[in-house]
């Protein structure tokens, strides 16, 4: 064989292995099911949100919307591997298929919807940014923070909101950041900064853990809208829809009060939609590549919206935020929380 | 025996020609080149199938783009509203700024705990050789995670800060100092001090020359030094003291005004200096333990003083040694800088391949940027120490 | 007439001064020889207590042993003393990560037989180091990776499990044998099978055929024994720190060695392209590239191809290592004398043998303390992991800190995080300091 010939063929045996490489890309739906379990990205541990505790076990509102996944597609909510990565690798981790599905406390922007190949599929928490002081600062509004230091998550929507409010309202900062919360919330106790900020929640979350909660509060401003939830990666429009109305179905199912509880008496409800969410009617299911009754399994294994709520974020739980009032609400409640009709 | 070789080789063909060692030699060479070379466009090619895949677009078009973030410390000016290139700016300043300060601090550091090494002092020998051990047995991550909550973090709020004079002031927010603010003239203070450096510098040459030449010695050290100190003085107080000093004071959350660096900063520096200071002086220890004993009863009995002893016999010899494993600290030390993203302090690596990464989103030309960054600063300070290096060997004979 | 004999008698030695023996004598000359010594001793140990006594008071005294919460902890002491019950409460995670509490064994297990697998190397009498030493580096990590992966496995890899199980079971026999008779396990079988004054064809063929059926049993073994998958999401803590850095210097040794030897080399493009490779690797900080593996390195790889976070962190370590420890090779072949390459040549050993017989076994003796310090070197840096999120010591030390129970415990973790490193990375020190001192025999003069 001569040399050149020699070249040739490898090159054309490396073409071929990427192109096959490429043509064993497939549908998610079908990679899911093969691999038999879902691969879904948390962040670092974040309590309420996407939680570890000393026994291994991942909890949390975010948690649970993988969990309700798990459940539509296998009818058990723990086939999954969670994967905990930093933000900082959050998209390309999704964007290369490591990742199925990204269930992290994440803000739906334009950009990151438009330039990095994501898709949003809804919001299953709606969030603010806000500002944590300590008492005794004596600050009452944001508008007083002129020339503080603030401290922030470097990475987040939150570190640019911040830069966003201080030039808008001719006001001076000086931002200390870290990818690390716990990093950057004992430097606000240990007064490294005036105020901390971040969304809401998670000041509220964080302060229940201070030696002395009631020495710090949060500013009643809020700077910025925060519509946080799970992301797929773009081009595969039936695995986004999956996650979409996964969600939906939850939410739905909240506004019309099926709950684990009561599913299975449910079934034999007159009411036509409860009939399409459950599967009794309709094809919803199958349009997805799901089973008919998969919404039945999500309900059962994981619950509707205001379930995981009040199990992981609400009232009764460390963090503490009570659902009434807030924008989670249903909007037959006075919240923005609106499903598209499940038909 | 010796005939079978010989045959097969004159049989020529394919075998005979592969024996060949010169044609073997560009055979190897042509098939790695080649073998790079397709390497090289598989994993180009797949890139571009896997960005086209993504919808991804690559390219520099976002360094003109907003930033849109805050940084915490800006050695050159910079605006939330600057631009990515900006902030690459800023990144590599800061970078710079953190390895050229703890690099002069760690030799010191290093300097003197390698000479605490050797102490006759039982319990200074001790606890150097501790303070090595400690230090160099933990991760500098962790190091540095300690120093910025175990000292820095835990200073004194603004109000109550350690303060000198009301001239620097130390808090958790930072150290503060006061900033130099040239007057008209102040350039002439500047010009005399080079002209004061390059005599100093013409003066060494000249005394070395003569005492070649004739054996008189020149005191040049001490003559050049007062020349450096005090003709820029005497122009400086000629010219009415045209130096205004901007102090920092406290004014609502804060001290306002004069220069200011973080506590992330001073962690970094703190924690990069006494990491590379236990490698320094390990390194110092070792150097003029080389030195053997005969050198030292060879100056003595020339009757050389021991300060003469140490800086004409001892150091040259010793820095032999010392100066090459030295060098590679130095490029560490820059290299470790970029621990500094666990403390928030903005380096290159945190605030480019961080954040910006994370907000922009475009992985190949800010990993890219990055790593030409770190590969140009490595190569230069390594061609710069093995430029000195080379004059330190060459008095080996 | 006599004269008085003039003896020579010693008077009796006067005994030392009091002030220069014993416990005084030794102060006075270590502690107090000057007013200078006087004055650092007093500050050294002024420095000392204080820094001592506030570290004590802190993670001993004052600290809280039992408690069920952070909260708890904070209503006793606030924070001016170690929360310890949160460090407990994680404890085993943070030796093995989130790896199934019930499955624990299998990592323990895995450790386990890599002692028993180099122990042999420390055994006086046992013939075979060399191979058992290759075998430990070449074969066990195949044993290992099931051991911690389980799973499914095809042919090739139970066949190279079972090879791998079976190579363990050599090296125990093999040492023992060795240790028990001075001979080695091959003659030790033929004269059971009263092969022993066979002819060398016989011998060989004999046991070709028992070495196949001891394969063949091998691998009934594998194929009956079923591991559960446990995924590398899993996997972390001290148990993550250890395959990594384990890994990173197995592999480095061998890419480090053919790395020096391609910079060595006549050849220009070889030469070119592996100081390229090296110098471009040691330019730049491990945590680019472990942020280029975790943001490119999928993107290299054709569309579709999955590739592991842990997996991406280890090449990256690999090749951060390879690159080192190419450098460390280069010194090693630079002090070996001219002399032996002459000598090799002049035996008539080409470039291959003679690097491979002659050469590369008196570097890699030089260079032995120089890759444990490497060694350690690595295992300090892949606390770097945590950063691309990988749940090593540091990452598992932060989540204890998000558990709500213990949410905000951050110091305490941290601590003893640090504590460990600094007992392994000391006791690996000791150990390269007197392997120094063992091997620093007639190399000098």
């Amino acid at each position: 064989m001569r040399p050149h010939t020699l070249l040739f063929t490898a090159a054309a045996a490396v073409a071929s292995l990427g192109f096959a490489g490429a043509a064993t890309a497939q549908e998610t739906l079908a990679q899911v099911k093969e691999r038999g379990h879902l691969n879904c990205q948390v962040g670092l541990p974040t309590p309420g949100f996407y939680g570890l505790s000393d026994d291994g076990t991942w909890s949390g509102i975010d948690v649970d919307i993988c969990r309700a996944v798990s459940a539509a597609i296998f009818g058990d909510p723990d086939q999954i591997e969670y994967q905990s990565v930093t933000s900082a690798v959050r998209f390309t981790s999704l964007a290369n298929g490591e990742s199925d599905m990204l269930s992290r406390t994440t803000t739906w922007t334009a950009v990151r919807d438009t330039q990095l190949g994501l898709e949003f599929t809804g919001v299953n928490f709606y969030d603010g940014q806000g500002f944590l002081v300590p008492v005794d600062s004596g600050i009452t509004s944001v508008m007083e923070l002129d020339g503080a230091t603030v401290c922030v998550l470097t990475g987040t929507t939150t570190e640019l909101n911040l830069a966003d409010f201080f030039r808008a309202n001719g006001m001076e900062f000086e931002p200390v950041t870290n990818e690390n919360v716990n990093v950057i919330v004992e430097q606000y106790l240990g007064g490294g900064c005036d105020a901390y900020t971040n969304d809401k929640s998670g000041l509220a979350a964080r302060r229940s853990a201070f030696p002395d909660p009631s020495a710090h509060v949060i500013l009643p401003e809020t700077i910025s809208k925060e519509p946080l939830g799970p992301v797929v990666r773009q081009g595969d429009q039936n695995w986004g829809d999956i996650v979409r109305w996964t969600l939906n179905g939850m939410i739905e199912a909240d506004e019309l009060g099926i709950t684990s509880e009561n599913v299975d008496e449910m079934m034999n409800s007159d009411n036509p939609t409860v009939k399409r969410i459950l599967g009794v009617e309709g094809n919803i299911g199958e349009g997805l590549g799901l089973d008919p009754d998969f919404m039945v399994s999500v309900l059962k294994n994981v619950g509707n919206y205001g379930e995981i709520y009040e199990r992981n974020v609400g009232a009764d739980t460390a963090i503490g935020i009570a659902r009434d009032g807030t924008l989670n609400a249903q909007w037959t409640e006075g919240g923005i929380l609106y499903a598209p009709p499940f038909r | 025996m010796l005939a079978l070789p010989r045959s097969s080789r004159r049989a020529g063909g394919l075998i005979g020609w592969l024996n060949n060692a010169h044609v073997r030699a560009i055979l190897y060479q042509v098939l790695t080149a080649a073998a790079i070379v397709l390497l090289g466009w598989y994993l180009v090619h797949n890139t571009v199938a896997n960005l086209d895949a993504r919808g991804m677009s690559v390219g520099f078009g976002f360094l003109d783009a907003s930033a849109g973030f805050g940084i915490s410390f800006t050695l050159i000016p910079y605006q939330e509203g600057d631009t990515y290139s900006r902030v690459f700016l800023v990144g590599i300043a800061n970078t710079l700024l953190v390895a050229i300060i703890s690099i002069i601090l760690a030799t010191v550091l290093g300097l003197i705990i390698g000479l605490a090494r050797l102490s006759d002092n039982w319990l200074i020998r001790t606890l150097s050789r501790t303070y090595i051990e400690i230090l160099r047995n933990t991760p500098l991550l962790l190091q540095i995670i300690a120093w910025f909550f175990g000292v820095f973090n835990l200073l004194p709020r603004p109000r109550d800060s350690l303060s000198w004079l009301d001239v620097f002031a130390l808090n958790n927010r930072g150290f503060y100092m006061p900033a130099p603010l040239p007057g008209p003239g102040f350039e002439f203070v500047i010009a005399a001090f080079v002209l004061a450096v390059a005599f100093a510098v013409g003066l060494k040459r000249w005394a070395h020359r003569r005492q070649d030449a004739t054996g008189q010695i020149f005191p040049a050290l001490p003559v050049g030094f007062a020349a450096i100190v005090f003709v820029p003085l005497a122009v400086f107080w000629v010219l009415g003291a045209p130096l205004a000093w901007e102090m920092p004071e406290l004014r609502g959350f804060n001290y306002q005004g004069g220069l200011s660096v973080p506590p992330s900063f001073c962690a970094l520096v703190v924690a990069l200096s006494v990491y590379t200071s236990c490698f320094i002086a390990e390194n110092v220890r070792s150097g003029i333990q080389s030195v053997s004993k005969g050198q030292h009863e060879a100056a003595a009995s020339l009757n050389l003083k021991p300060s003469w002893t140490m800086r004409l016999i001892i150091l040259p010899q010793a820095l032999r040694v010392i100066i090459p494993p030295t060098i590679s600290q130095y490029l560490n030390v820059t290299k470790n800088s970029s621990l500094a993203i666990a403390i928030g302090f903005p380096d290159l690596v945190s605030v480019w391949m961080n954040t910006s990464l994370n907000q922009s989103g475009q992985a190949i030309p800010i990993v890219a940027m990055t790593m030409a960054f770190y590969c140009a600063a490595s190569l230069t300070v390594s061609l710069i120490m093995n430029q000195y290096n080379r004059r330190v060997m060459l008095k080996e004979r | 007439m006599s004269e008085p004999e003039l003896v020579f008698r010693p008077k009796p030695a006067r005994p030392a001064p009091a002030g220069t023996l014993g416990v005084i004598g030794w102060v006075r000359h270590n502690l107090f020889s000057s007013p200078a010594n006087v004055l650092l001793t007093v500050l050294g140990a002024y420095a000392a207590y204080v820094v001592v006594s506030a570290v004590l008071d802190w993670a001993v005294f004052n600290a809280v042993w039992e408690a069920d919460s952070r909260r708890e902890c904070l209503d006793m002491v606030g924070r001016s003393g170690a929360c310890w019950p949160g460090v407990a409460a994680w404890f085993w995670n943070l030796i093995y990560g989130l790896y199934p509490k019930d499955e624990v064994w299998r990592i323990n297990l895995g450790f386990l037989v890599l002692v028993a697998w180099v122990v042999p190397l420390w055994l006086e009498r046992v013939r075979s180091k060399v191979a058992i030493g290759l075998s430990a580096v070449l074969v066990y990590p195949f044993l290992a990776s099931y051991f911690f992966l389980g799973g499914e496995k095809g042919l090739i890899w139970s066949l190279l499990i079972a090879f791998s199980l079976l190579t363990f079971v050599w090296v125990l026999a093999t040492s023992v044998v060795e240790r028990r008779t001075g001979r080695t396990l091959a003659e030790t079988l033929l004269a059971r099978v009263g092969a022993a004054d066979a002819d060398p064809a016989h011998q060989r063929r004999v046991l070709l055929w028992s070495a196949l059926a001891a394969l063949v049993v091998a691998y009934a073994v594998v194929w009956l024994w079923r591991l559960p998958e446990t995924p590398t999401n899993d996997w972390g803590g001290l148990f993550l720190t250890l395959v990594i850095s384990g890994i990173g210097i197995t592999f480095s040794l061998p890419a480090g060695v053919l790395l020096a030897l391609g910079r060595r080399c006549d050849l220009p493009v070889i030469s070119v392209f592996c100081t390229v490779f090296i110098e471009l690797f040691r330019s730049v900080p491990l945590i680019t590239i472990l942020f280029m593996f975790t943001t490119m390195l999928p993107l290299f790889l054709p569309v579709g191809v999955e590739v592991d976070l842990l997996v991406r962190a280890i090449v990256a370590v690999c090749l951060f290592a390879s690159a080192y420890m190419a450098e460390i090779v280069r010194g090693g072949l630079q002090a070996i004398p001219r002399g032996q390459y002459e000598a090799a040549a002049a035996m008539g050993l080409g470039y291959w043998r003679s690097t491979a017989l002659i050469i590369m076994p008196q570097a890699l003796k030089i260079m032995i303390p120089t890759i444990v310090g490497q060694f350690i070197g690595l295992f300090k840096d892949t606390t770097l992991v945590s950063i691309i999120g990988l749940f090593d010591l540091l990452n598992m030390a932060r989540a204890v800190g998000e558990d709500t129970r213990w949410l905000g415990l951050f110091i305490e973790p941290f601590f003893f995080v640090t504590l460990l490193y600094f007992v392994f990375c000391f006791a690996m020190s000791q150990y390269s300091i007197s392997l120094e001192r063992k091997l620093d025999t007639g190399h000098r003069r």
